[in-house]
């Protein structure tokens, strides 16, 4: 079944009767060339590309609950190329130019919308870190506009300039940055796998990991063995769980991220915007909810859900920022639990079983990564060798000493 | 969350930083390195009890060694970080 | 030649004083601060010291617990004098250090009893009243500023703050008085 607007048109004539479920319901299968545990974002995409790219089709992607029930049904849909370190925004700018074609390539509405993102900045030293940003940026071809004060105004009027103790001076601006619709992808990527041979099969739970003379065999579920000659994990805050299976530890604890969602207003934000000063991201759905965010609660958390201080944290942020946010009434509010890792950056590595690999670490910065992480775990797996911009992303780079730690706080993870 | 001071009772988490993994306070001194990497890097990071570092910053400045469950956020205790230090001290001396 | 004129901690020659309803906020510039940390093996001092989460006073000096073998102690009317060195002569090889200037104090009175103190208290620092009832002294925060808190009486309190933020500190007393005066 393939989207178009004359099927739109045609099913809008019929009634809509002639619609099919995106994606099949299979038995598992014994035997699988791949196994991918976790039907997210990134374990979806990283089916996807093994099958599209690398045509490797007899893939499963093993789902607990139900696909996309974690952080990709549930996030602030932001995509970004604008990074730092070498180790980081090459993969970025590489995820954002595949976000660029994504909906062609799976042929699925992903409501991907580079509407911008603005950071903003409250200092001298912040905008000159902030030029630095933008240098890099270039570097890669993400593109970054400095905006001074004025320009600022000029797109955001009644942002609060002249806040007591952060006034605002000006911005740095990714004109390709924008939004994406974090379910969309999720349902894209399963129909677009799905397609292309891969068996997505939920409610299937992995509860141990069969590992014969150091190389996996295959995995146990709730739903008997199956085989596999490579099995990647995917599993974003679960990931030491998962891994402990197969008696590993990882640089990696769970935290606990709120977002926010107020009730459905008309075009007010046209943009993404951050506020350097304190932490709060916010944008405007496309329903006209304003969806925003802050700081990770900051302990070690599987409860999926945060406390109060947080909250007030992230709504003084909203106000300091743009105080009309206070008329808005709140609608909803959430929990996720992040993969926090030792330097804030993902791993995408083999690990020291056989044919086990990992894909972890993403912290709260995970969504914006589904297609570059998909396509560099599919890579990795397919041809045993790391993709071309994640080489950095090593399971051993913190013994090493080669930590990518964009924010220089080092092994904290609450801090990254 | 409110965290149960040894000394104060019933205080706000809000006045407390989280450092992590109570293991933290058991620094190697082997000198090995792939020792300290691990002690430094590595975390159990599991879903149920927990026994964690918190920083009383906005109080009396103590460091407690708080038993919580990471999958309620219920916290079962708390004691004095000098206390569960000197005691290890005392049982590995 | 310089004339250099002391100056209190919201920045005026003399100090800031205001009322709302039954509440009223007064700067107190002349109490004298030092700190005192005990060390191992030393002697006590010679004037009493509470316990944790509490203040006493002994002789106009008032001690309150700071955390594990420490306390400051509040010397009234020894702002300009060398407090530290008084309180050092009370109490032989403990560590003494001079606070004065680094802290501002600000007391609030009530002409309503213990009431209004009480719904001052529960809107300005998270803290559980049962357990805050005069004697008590503890640390916390106040509009994210780190502040002592003394419930001096049933109808009193001394807040001690940063100096440096003497301004944004007065100004959240205030407002939160201010509303419900």
């Amino acid at each position: 079944m393939k989207f178009s607007g004359f099927r739109v048109v045609a099913e809008a004539l019929r009634g809509h009767k002639g619609w099919k479920p995106l994606w099949r319901d299979p038995a598992p299968q014994s035997e699988y060339d791949v196994i991918i545990i976790g039907g997210g974002g990134h374990g979806l995409a990283t089916a996807f590309y093994l099958a599209e790219v690398h045509g490797i089709r007899k893939v499963a992607v093993l789902e607990k609950g139900w696909l996309g029930s974690g952080n990709i049904g549930r996030n602030t849909t932001i995509i970004r190329s604008n990074y730092l370190l070498p180790g980081n925004q090459p993969f970025y700018e590489f995820s954002m130019k595949l976000w660029e074609g994504l909906e062609q390539a799976i042929n699925f509405n992903a409501m991907v919308s580079q509407r911008g993102i603005l950071n903003l900045y409250h200092s001298d030293g912040q905008r000159d870190a902030y030029r630095r940003r933008g240098n890099a940026m270039h570097l890669t071809g993400a593109g970054a506009e400095l905006l001074d004060q004025d320009a600022v105004r000029r797109m955001y009027p009644w942002l609060n300039f002249d806040n007591a103790r952060f006034p605002i001076k000006g911005g740095l601006l990714q004109r390709r940055a924008g939004t994406a619709r974090h379910d969309g992808v999720a349902w894209g990527y399963a129909r677009a796998a799905d397609l292309r041979g891969v068996d997505i099969i939920q409610n299937c739970e992995v509860t141990g990991f069969r590992i014969e003379h150091g190389r996996v065999q295959g995995v146990e579920t709730n739903r008997g063995f199956i085989g596999a000659k490579k099995v990647g994990v995917a599993v974003a805050g679960s990931s030491s769980r998962v891994m402990a299976q197969a008696g590993l530890r990882l640089p990696i604890e769970s935290h606990v991220l709120q977002a926010f969602v107020t009730e459905g207003l008309k075009p007010a934000i046209d943009g993404v915007i951050t506020f350097g000063a304190g932490h709060f991201y916010v944008s405007q759905s496309d329903k006209g909810g304003l969806v925003f965010g802050g700081d990770i609660d900051g302990y070690n958390s599987y409860a999926q859900r945060g406390n109060l201080p947080v909250v007030e944290d992230v709504v003084e942020g909203g106000m300091a920022l743009m105080p009309r946010i206070g008329r808005a009434r709140l609608l909803r509010s959430w929990a996720g639990l992040m993969d926090m890792s030792m330097d804030g950056s993902p791993i995408i590595d083999r690990t020291p079983v056989d044919g086990l690999y990992l894909n972890a670490g993403w912290c709260y910065g995970g969504f914006k990564a589904t297609p570059a992480s998909g396509y560099a775990f599919a890579h990795l797996l397919a041809t045993d060798t790391p993709h071309e911009t994640a080489t950095a992303y090593r399971l051993d780079r913190f013994a090493r000493g080669h930590v990518i730690d964009e924010k220089g706080v080092g092994a904290q993870p609450n801090l990254h | 969350m409110l965290i149960p001071h040894p000394l104060l009772g019933l205080r706000d988490a809000q006045e407390f930083t989280y450092l992590g993994d109570a293991r933290l306070i058991e620094r190697p001194t082997s000198g090995d390195e792939a020792e300290l990497a691990d002690y430094v890097f590595q975390r159990d990071n599991p879903a149920g009890l927990h026994r964690e570092l918190w920083f009383h910053e906005q109080g009396d400045r103590s460091w407690l060694v708080v038993t919580r469950n990471t999958l309620t956020h219920e916290i079962l205790g708390a004691e004095l970080a000098r206390d569960v230090s000197l005691a290890r001290k005392e049982g590995t001396a | 030649m310089t004339d250099l004129s002391p100056l209190c901690a919201l920045g005026a020659t003399a100090p800031r004083r205001v009322t709302h309803g039954a509440l009223t906020l007064a700067e107190t510039p002349d109490c004298g601060l030092a700190s005192l940390a005990l060390r191992t093996g030393t002697p006590p001092p010679s004037l009493p010291l509470p316990e944790p989460g509490r203040w006493h006073e002994t002789d106009g000096l008032t001690a309150f617990w700071t955390g594990p073998g420490q306390w400051l102690v509040e010397m009234p009317g020894c702002a300009e004098v060398d407090a530290a060195a008084m309180l050092g002569e009370r109490a032989p090889g403990a560590s003494v250090t001079e606070q004065t200037d680094g802290w501002v104090l600000f007391e609030i009175s009530s002409t309503g009893g213990a009431e209004p103190i009480e719904r001052f208290l529960e809107r300005a620092v998270n803290l559980d009243l049962t357990r805050f009832a005069p004697g008590h002294a503890t640390r916390s925060t106040i509009e994210h500023l780190g502040t002592y808190v003394l419930r001096r009486a049933e109808d009193r309190l001394g807040i001690w703050g940063m100096r440096s933020a003497a301004e944004s500190l007065w100004h959240a007393l205030e407002t939160i008085a201010g509303r419900q005066g």
